[in-house]
């Protein structure tokens, strides 16, 4: 039998549709977001029993058991230290977007002052020679006209140089 | 305390590799389940219960114990219950199939773990696991959090980016004398993975692990059926969970304290009070070459930041006081839904006596380790002899 020149392709069925979900973010996030937008300022959840201050905001202290509310939203600062780095560097489908998110991308953990946990968020560095873990980092805010409400407000952290 | 000693009675797995265009799921675990069927001389109505696990979103299916479970696993008209909790999906399923048995509701109860992860995207999966309004944003699936464990490892401890491939070479050299692995590199050295291309910093292509296809199902039972089965069951020691916060960034991501703790609690119910002695080869679930070095640590096996010499001292090689990873771990064969199931799977293989080339000579004592989630753990500890 003769061999094939070519490879026949693979049995193939396209489709695009849109699959429209919502997502209740919670009355923390909500709050979190209106304050973010209307006074750029970060809230945190400080638990009334341990005291842990939680950045992002949580619901619930995970080792306490207990219910943070809108009254335990503390203001946390926007500075604070970079834990660890890495630059994504590899490509794959953004599922908030469908397309393919852009890369490479700077992409770190952080730790505000003042703040018990960890945030993980964009860096505006790709050279990870620039980037050492111990550095200072800023949140970076849109303009106040620009702001939306959401994430996307905080683009990223930067590097910043401390007196 | 458990009702029944349990055993592991038959196992079978399939040739993994990165796609498996030839069969459809179904298709893909019955070769599995008919492997450990007839490894136990057993029929599908000799099967009390059926667990299968994998994570469907990673391959954009949904409720696949439905139209992949029943027929082919085999869950006609049987009790089914699908288990899935990402990275820890197999150890969960092995887990739980060792709960079915030891509280006395079963005798024999069949555990199928599978993926096929070239049909999906992966990463776009696993993204879509995380929070939609605080983590997705930024996350880039499983490698970018790995990445920055790696960074913050190599930075605390001092550890150079040779001692973690290292783990690769000695993984993927193992995956030769294992017919099932996916990557199986005999002659692979060092070069090979310092040269592979950054695609995370401070982890290189080769640092780590695949996405593969295939299947994995074990057969278990209680005391009185285990033993007419077969002389050598691997018999169930410890099992062991532990679970961290939610968010992967609300505490740091390195040094594994599930491990710590899933383990203390392992060891202490197994009666192992030295791992690297009471242990005679260890099953390491490690998504990355720096991944195993801190497990490693955090598993007991060495002081922190040192897991490195396990490795140049030989501990950890073939023919070291423990082995890991003989069966080439998940550097070399990672289908996500079976990954932690092989863990166990290897590590009865071993306490059997059923490796082959990849046997370590004697085990008495072998540790299966599941990771996953957002730092969790699960270890099982099995013997060559019940422990009474």
């Amino acid at each position: 039998m003769a061999k094939k020149k070519h490879k026949k392709k693979a049995f193939e069925i396209r489709w695009k549709t849109d699959l429209p979900y919502k997502y209740s973010m919670g009355k923390l996030s909500v709050k979190f977001f209106k304050v973010l937008k209307e006074e750029r300022k970060l809230l945190g959840s400080k638990c009334p029993k341990c005291g842990k201050v939680h950045f992002p905001p949580r619901a619930v202290c995970a080792e306490c058991l207990v219910l943070m509310t809108l009254d335990d939203m503390v203001e946390v600062p926007s500075v604070g230290t970079l834990v660890g780095f890495t630059v994504v560097n590899y490509p794959f489908v953004d599922p908030q977007t469908g397309g393919m998110r852009p890369f490479p991308y700077g992409y770190g953990l952080f730790q505000l002052d003042g703040v018990d946990t960890y945030t993980m968020h964009f860096i505006n560095e790709k050279e990870v020679k620039n980037m050492q873990i111990g550095q200072r980092v800023s949140a970076v805010f849109k303009d106040k006209d620009e702001m939306e409400g959401n994430l996307g407000d905080i683009p990223y952290f930067e590097i910043i140089e401390e007196e | 305390m458990a009702k029944n000693e349990v055993g592991i009675v038959g196992i079978g797995q399939t040739k993994f590799t990165s796609k498996r265009r030839d069969v459809n799921i179904p298709e893909m675990i019955y070769e599995a389940v008919d492997m450990a069927l007839d490894d136990a001389h057993l029929e599908p109505n000799d099967i009390d219960a059926i667990l299968i696990g994998n994570m469907d979103h990673f391959e954009g299916i949904n409720f696949s114990e439905m139209w992949c479970g029943i027929d082919a696993a085999p869950g006609y008209l049987k009790p089914v219950v699908k288990v899935a909790t990402g990275g820890t999906t197999g150890s969960s399923l092995g887990i739980a199939g060792y709960y079915n048995v030891a509280s006395g509701i079963y005798d024999k109860v069949l555990v199928v773990g599978w993926e096929k992860l070239n049909e999906g995207g992966a990463t776009t999966g696993i993204i879509t696991a995380f929070d939609p309004v605080w983590e997705r944003p930024s996350l880039a699936g499983a490698l970018g959090p790995l990445a920055l464990m790696a960074n913050m490892y190599m930075n605390k401890y001092n550890v150079s980016p040779e001692t973690a491939a290292m783990v690769t070479v000695k993984n993927r050299g193992n995956a030769a004398n294992n017919p099932f692995a996916h990557l199986q590199m005999p002659d692979i050295d060092l070069d090979y993975v310092m040269n592979s291309q950054m695609i995370s910093y401070p982890l290189r292509l080769n640092d780590c692990c695949p996405q593969s296809e295939g299947a994995c199902a074990v057969i278990y039972a209680n005391e009185q059926e285990a033993r007419k089965i077969r002389d050598n069951p691997a018999w169930f020691h410890s099992v062991a969970t532990a679970h961290y916060y939610a968010y992967g960034c609300d505490d740091v991501m390195f040094d594994l304290p599930t491990a710590t703790i899933a383990s203390k609690k392992a060891y202490k119910k197994a009666g192992i009070k030295d791992p690297i002695k009471d242990l005679d080869v260890a099953e390491v679930y490690e998504p990355t070459s720096w991944a195993e070095l801190s497990w490693t640590e955090a598993l007991g096996f060495a002081e922190k930041g040192k897991g490195g010499d396990l490795i140049k001292e030989g501990i950890t090689q073939m023919g070291g006081e423990l082995p890991v990873n003989p069966s080439g771990g998940v550097l070399s064969t990672n289908p996500i839904g079976a990954t932690a199931l092989l863990r166990i799977a290897e590590a009865a293989i071993q306490v059997m006596g059923r490796g082959d080339k990849r046997q370590v000579p004697d085990v008495e004592k072998a540790l299966g380790m599941g990771f996953g989630g957002s730092l969790w753990t699960e270890l099982v500890i099995l013997g060559n002899e019940p422990l009474r």
